[in-house]
């Protein structure tokens, strides 16, 4: 039991999924793998320390009546007096060291079994399809990694365990009473079904009491936060004694939800404390009299039952034994009640755990180092599964090196198109090539290599600005190379300016960015990637126009040999574009280069008309109001 | 018994009295109940030591004399204490359960009282989670140390002293034996509880770590697929559950080591007396031990136990009380920085002009925000306030709404410098409408009348109708029943601002307030709060923070504001003309609006220098 466990090394192998099951107890019997011997060793141990509880009880009855009987008079007395006295601090200490060891491995396999349900969780949301993480709340997700595990652990921890102790204590010690005196340990668990069953009834209502309580409460906190998220409605309309009054029915009403739930404990503990008082009175009554009918002697006959007497030293051993039977049930509808909430945990990680993973390593085509970037969409259509088609008849190619522009309102599919480069989405109906290559035949993970994306919403991680932007290069990186990605996301400067610099924390802890600055440090880490094909989702929107077209230019340096993708609303943005894909409602209305395009009648020159349009409008305006 | 484990975070190490006495304070008016569960705890300890003696007097006056009628006595007397220490349990459970509730309630009360009158610059300090805690987990932890921390000190104290008291009573010599164990167990205790805390608070603060990562991963599930960072994001995850494994389970070793300890430790002392009590009783050393009297011992010693094993928690609770209560009762200390002249006088009517007479104004001293700041405005003038974040805009606003006074200058209403008004006579004849309009849970109805308490139905839906809520209310199933949700989540930013709309309305206000929405509204919806606004301003002094255009050009004036200056001041018209600041902010929304409409988006982009 060294206090430096280390994590079994059987950590990293252990399959969580293999090991689930729709069977509660089956399931967590698996997750036991590994720790089985563990788990049942601390409960085995928690059997000795009872016995060993239950030999001193015994050893004091020896005590009584060989020792301190002064009838007695045993040889060698004083050796003896020594030899218990040593005996019982032994039967203590055994008694402690396997309490400890239960303790120990317990907490072992408890901690050991939520760690791996931890990083199990971790590895496998982060595997799942895109398509499950966007019908799922994030705060569900959430709770089923943290409070559902913790319910695990806490089950193994403490429930199982605890039952396990409550039961120990009862066979153990209704097992020496009826080596003892059989009829007098019948007699003394008369009550115990009675309070079993009280105490599971009580803690049933218990538990639906402190529900009600809890969502009071919860109540009541959504009053506060309202109230003090309000607080300038409040101020505005002087509505401060409304609000008292607001306030104080939910927390009155929480104060007597409180008190209810206070009254039943008040009346459970006496009660059970009546009921185990009696028991016990009853049988020191019985067993004094036994006491008093002399060792051996025949006290009574109660029909087939033959009551006979017994020696002191076993009355007290019985005193004893008797609180450690009865009063540990009292708990026993507690733990059995908690331990319910356990497994419903157990069914809710089950729920996420057999969701399938996105495979990222399967494909036929092998890797290959040199990607040209020849891309064909032929005949491609797509919908996400539940919902109306969202491609229809996509079917252009490009060559390496060249730029695509996409021009479309919102909702024209322009995103999804390109979530299909990268198998975000899986497609099945058409077919994407990449160098003569089916999309589907490389593996996942080759693809995003290959593929930088800049999407429209930034996200950045709750870490240094430097981390931020090689987050996606798995390898180290020189300063230069970081700079010449900043320089060309034209964001260098701007990183320079904050307190410390690129080790600045961004997010909750750091410094806030605004949106332009945030969609520059993620094309920065895009760049940085040195993709073969990039695709730029609308990704400077936020970006001022005099630094958009800075980047612009930088842009243009580096796409000379990478096939780029850029999804963009304004003509500026996709006129150089080697083809540009005008696109509505899931189709490709209108491709050509700038050139072409405006050669025809069609959405792209409305666009660029309207552009023009507004620039006249507003000189008209505002040589209306000058005149 | 130790089931609750120790709990979170950190705590001062002190013991601070006088807060401790402040705390007790909290009891004052329920005394009563105080002094009755302290009775009764103490009675229930005393009691539970007196049936271990009468066990002993069992065994030797009646069992071992062979005394029937004793037993029988003894027996009865069993019968009638049981169902006394019944009652007294109920008593101490019932009135402890009672008082916890009780305080906390009347602290809840009193904390949320207190924070309706305290200045809105108390709130831009403070977050709204920080106040939270103290609320809730903070008046929970002061309300369990007056009531169950009392209790578990009573008992604690009176379980110890009756036993020893007892054991005394019964064989002194012995009892010698004993007290040194005390502190010993108490010494244990310590150094258990120290190892133990340390460990659970560093687990507590991985635990908040994997929170938070997991949150990052599954919000950023995207990037992480697209950059392919699988592996090392789980590396890096596994560090922290690896370190909360480690922490944890060092907490837990140290817990599972600390009950035998105790045991042990005790156990030296029960190993004694046996030795020394068979010695006496053998050799009839000085006075003898009886056979009742050394299974009251034992029982004694046992029972001791409990409460020393339990001080270490109750003194770690009691200091996370403590420190809990100091910052609640920092809360509860905090004077509000806007408070009413003791001479403020209501008036009947704020209506007239508005004068910012050389006002100055700083959050916090280094850093001004408005310095000799001039403005007049009529009566029934509206002014659209423009200029980019931190122009000073909202200042000037809350100001307005004497949300903030002035640190320098006045301002007046009509001849009267606003501060000899009440707060009361201002803020109830301003109407106001915010930038992200708050609603509170409960039905559309609910929220409108909210403008003004005691309006009928009628004036309610009049409201409406009149800001253009009418139509997109009459929509919903339940009309104007609808709930509209925590924070009027279910509806949309343009819906809530109608609401809001209407419920300025409703109020019938002198002076109406508006922060236009940044974020983008369908065009229907636009019009709609055009209409609502243009109701509102009418005949009424306005004051508009403007983000769209055709707000700021139907506005009386433009004030454009950099860094709390007025840089321009003037009619659109005149603005236009003068081809400086207000011209470039206006070509540029311009673009936006214009592109957003023909692109048929339905969204009109405001305007967000």
């Amino acid at each position: 039991m060294p206090l430096h466990a280390d994590v079994a090394q059987t950590e990293t192998n252990f399959n969580v999924k293999a090991s689930i099951s729709r069977n509660r107890i089956q399931g967590l019997w698996q997750l036991l793998k590994g720790y089985r011997g563990r788990y049942i060793g601390a409960i085995f141990m928690l059997g000795i320390s009872a016995v060993a509880n239950t030999a001193s009880l015994l050893l004091l009855r020896y005590v009584v009546d060989t020792l301190l009987n002064p009838e007695a008079e045993p040889a060698n007395f004083f050796t003896l007096l020594v030899m218990t006295s040593l005996l019982f601090i032994g039967l203590a200490t055994m008694r402690g060291g396997f309490a400890f060891i239960s303790g120990a491995w317990a907490a072992e396999a408890s901690e050991g079994i939520a760690l791996r349900l931890r990083d199990y969780m971790f590895d496998h949301l982060q595997h799942l399809t895109f398509t499950y993480h966007d019908k799922m709340q994030t705060g569900e997700l959430i709770q089923r990694s943290t409070s559902d595990i913790f319910a695990i652990q806490q089950f193994f921890a403490s429930q199982a365990i605890g039952i396990g102790r409550i039961l120990l204590l009862f066979v153990v010690n209704f097992a020496a009473l009826l080596w003892l005196d059989v009829p007098l340990a019948l007699f003394s668990v008369l009550v115990v079904p009675l309070v079993i069953i009280m105490s599971l009834v009580f803690f049933q209502h218990i538990s639906k009491a402190y529900e009600k309580f809890q969502e009071q409460d919860e109540r009541v906190s959504t009053a506060l936060q309202e109230n003090l998220s309000g607080v300038r409605v409040v101020k505005a309309f002087a509505r401060q004694d409304y609000e008292i009054e607001r306030f104080e029915k939910e927390n009155h009403e929480k104060y007597e939800l409180g008190l209810s739930f206070m009254r039943l404990h008040a009346f459970y503990w006496p009660v059970t404390d009546v009921l185990t008082g009696y028991q016990m009175l009853a049988g020191f009554v019985l067993g004094a009299f036994l006491v008093m009918a002399g060792e051996g002697n025949v006290f009574a006959t109660v029909g087939p039952i033959t009551l006979t007497g017994i020696s002191i030293g076993t009355y007290i051993s019985y005193m004893a034994m008797l609180g450690w039977i009865i009063n540990p049930l009292r708990n026993l509808g507690r733990l059995i009640v908690q331990m319910t909430t356990g497994m419903v945990s157990y069914n809710r990680l089950v729920e996420v755990f057999e969701e399938d993973w996105e495979l990222l390593g399967l494909g036929e085509k092998a890797p290959v180092d040199n990607v040209q970037g020849n891309i064909s969409f032929k005949n491609l259509n797509f919908d996400y599964r539940e919902g109306p088609q969202v491609l229809h008849d996509i079917d252009f190619d490009v060559e390496a090196g060249q730029t695509i522009a996409l021009l479309g309102s919102t909702g024209s599919g322009k995103t999804t198109l390109m979530a299909l480069l990268t198998r975000f989405y899986d497609y099945d109906n058409g077919s994407i090539l990449l160098d003569g290559v089916e999309l589907n035949q490389y593996p996942k993970y080759f693809l995003r290599d290959t593929i930088g994306v800049v999407e429209q919403e930034p996200f950045l991680f709750s870490t240094s600005i430097r981390e931020n932007i090689t987050y996606g290069v798995h390898r180290e990186v020189t300063d230069e190379e970081v700079f010449a990605a900043t320089r060309a996301a034209a964001v260098h400067d701007v990183i320079l300016e904050f307190p410390e610099g690129y080790a600045t924390k961004v997010g909750e802890r750091g410094v806030t960015l605004s949106g332009g600055q945030k969609q520059r440090v993620t094309l920065a880490r895009t760049l940085l990637k040195n993709p073969k094909i990039l695709i730029l989702d609308d990704a400077t929107s936020s970006v001022d126009t005099e630094t958009e077209s800075q980047i612009r230019d930088a842009l243009n340096n580096m796409m000379d040999n990478r096939t780029s993708f850029i999804i963009a609303h304004r003509i500026q943005s996709v006129m150089d574009a080697d083809l540009i894909l005008v696109m509505d409602k899931g189709r490709i209305i209108q491709r050509g280069t700038h050139d072409e395009l405006m050669a025809l009648d069609g959405v792209y020159r409305q666009t660029y008309d309207m552009q023009a349009q507004i620039e006249s409008d507003l000189e008209k305006e505002i040589a209306n109001v000058g005149a | 018994m130790s089931e609750h484990s120790f709990q979170e975070e950190e705590f001062d190490t002190s013991l601070n009295g006088g807060t401790l006495l402040r705390i007790l304070g909290l009891t004052r008016p329920h005394w009563k109940s105080v002094a009755g569960f302290i009775f009764a705890i103490g009675m229930v300890a005393l009691l539970e030591a007196y049936l271990n003696f009468l066990n002993a007097q069992l065994i030797d006056d009646a069992i071992l004399a062979g005394n029937v009628d004793r037993l029988w006595q003894i027996a009865t007397i069993y019968g009638v204490m049981w169902i006394g220490f019944a009652f007294l349990v109920f008593t101490f459970i019932y009135l402890a359960g009672q008082l916890s509730q009780r305080v906390q309630y009347d602290l809840r009360k009193r904390l949320f009282g207190h924070l309706q009158n305290l200045s809105l610059s108390y709130y831009t300090k403070t977050p709204v989670g920080w106040i939270m805690s103290r609320a809730t987990s903070d008046t929970e932890r002061i309300a369990e140390l007056v009531s169950w921390g009392l209790i578990d000190t009573t008992w604690a104290v009176m379980n110890i002293t009756a036993a020893l008291g007892f054991m005394f009573y019964i064989n002194w010599q012995l009892t010698l034996v004993v007290v040194p164990l005390i502190p010993v167990l108490i010494y244990i205790s310590i150094w258990f509880k120290e190892r133990i805390l340390v460990h659970y608070r560093e687990s507590r603060r991985y635990n908040s770590e994997i929170t938070g990562d997991y949150n990052e991963m599954i919000t950023g599930v995207r990037i992480i697929k697209g950059l392919n960072r699988e592996k090392t994001s789980l590396s890096e995850f596994g560090k922290l559950t690896r370190g909360m494994y480690t922490s944890s389970y060092r907490a837990a070793w140290y817990s599972a080591l600390f009950l035998p300890a105790i045991q042990i430790a005790s156990s030296l002392v029960v190993g004694g007396i046996i030795f020394f009590g068979g010695l006496q009783v053998q050799n009839e050393v000085g006075v003898g031990l009886t056979i009742g009297g050394l299974n009251a011992f034992i029982g004694y010693i046992t029972f001791m136990l409990w409460p020393v094993q339990d001080m270490a928690r109750v003194y770690a609770s009691m200091q996370h009380a403590i420190a809990s209560a100091e910052r609640t009762f920092s809360l509860l200390d905090t004077e509000a920085e806007i408070v009413d002249k003791p001479n403020a006088i209501e008036v009947d009517s704020i209506a007239g002009d508005i004068t910012f007479e050389d006002v100055g104004f700083y959050y916090n001293e280094d850093d001004v925000i408005l310095e000799n700041f001039n403005l007049h405005i009529k009566q029934g003038e509206t002014i659209a306030l423009v200029g980019h974040t931190g122009s000073g805009k909202s200042t000037l606003v809350n100001l307005l709404c004497r949300f903030y006074e002035p640190t320098g200058g006045r301002i007046l209403f009509g001849d009267t410098d606003y501060t000899d008004l009440t707060q009361n006579t201002i803020q109830s004849r301003i109407g106001m409408v915010l930038q992200t309009p708050h609603l509170f849970s409960g039905s559309i109805r609910d929220n409108i009348r909210y403008g003004r308490l005691d309006a009928s139905d009628e004036e309610v839906e009049q409201a409406a109708q009149l800001s253009g809520a009418h139509d997109f209310i009459a929509e919903f199933d339940d009309g104007y029943e609808e709930q509209v949700g925590e924070g009027g989540v279910l509806l949309s930013t343009g819906q809530k601002q109608l609401i809001s709309l209407a419920r300025a309305v409703l109020s019938k206000p002198e002076l109406f307030i508006m922060d236009e929405a940044t974020s983008s509204v369908d065009t229907i919806t636009e019009y709609l709060i055009q209409k609502g606004m243009e109701h509102l301003m009418q005949g009424r002094t306005s004051v508009i923070i403007a983000h769209r255009l055709s707000t700021i050009k139907n506005a009386d004036r433009i004030i454009v504001l950099d860094h709390g200056k007025i840089i321009e001041m003037g009619s659109h018209a005149e603005l236009i003309r003068q081809q400086g600041h207000y011209y470039t902010l206006y070509t540029k929304q311009f673009r936006k609006e214009a592109e957003a409409k023909y692109r048929g988006d339905g969204h009109e982009e405001p305007l967000t220098a």
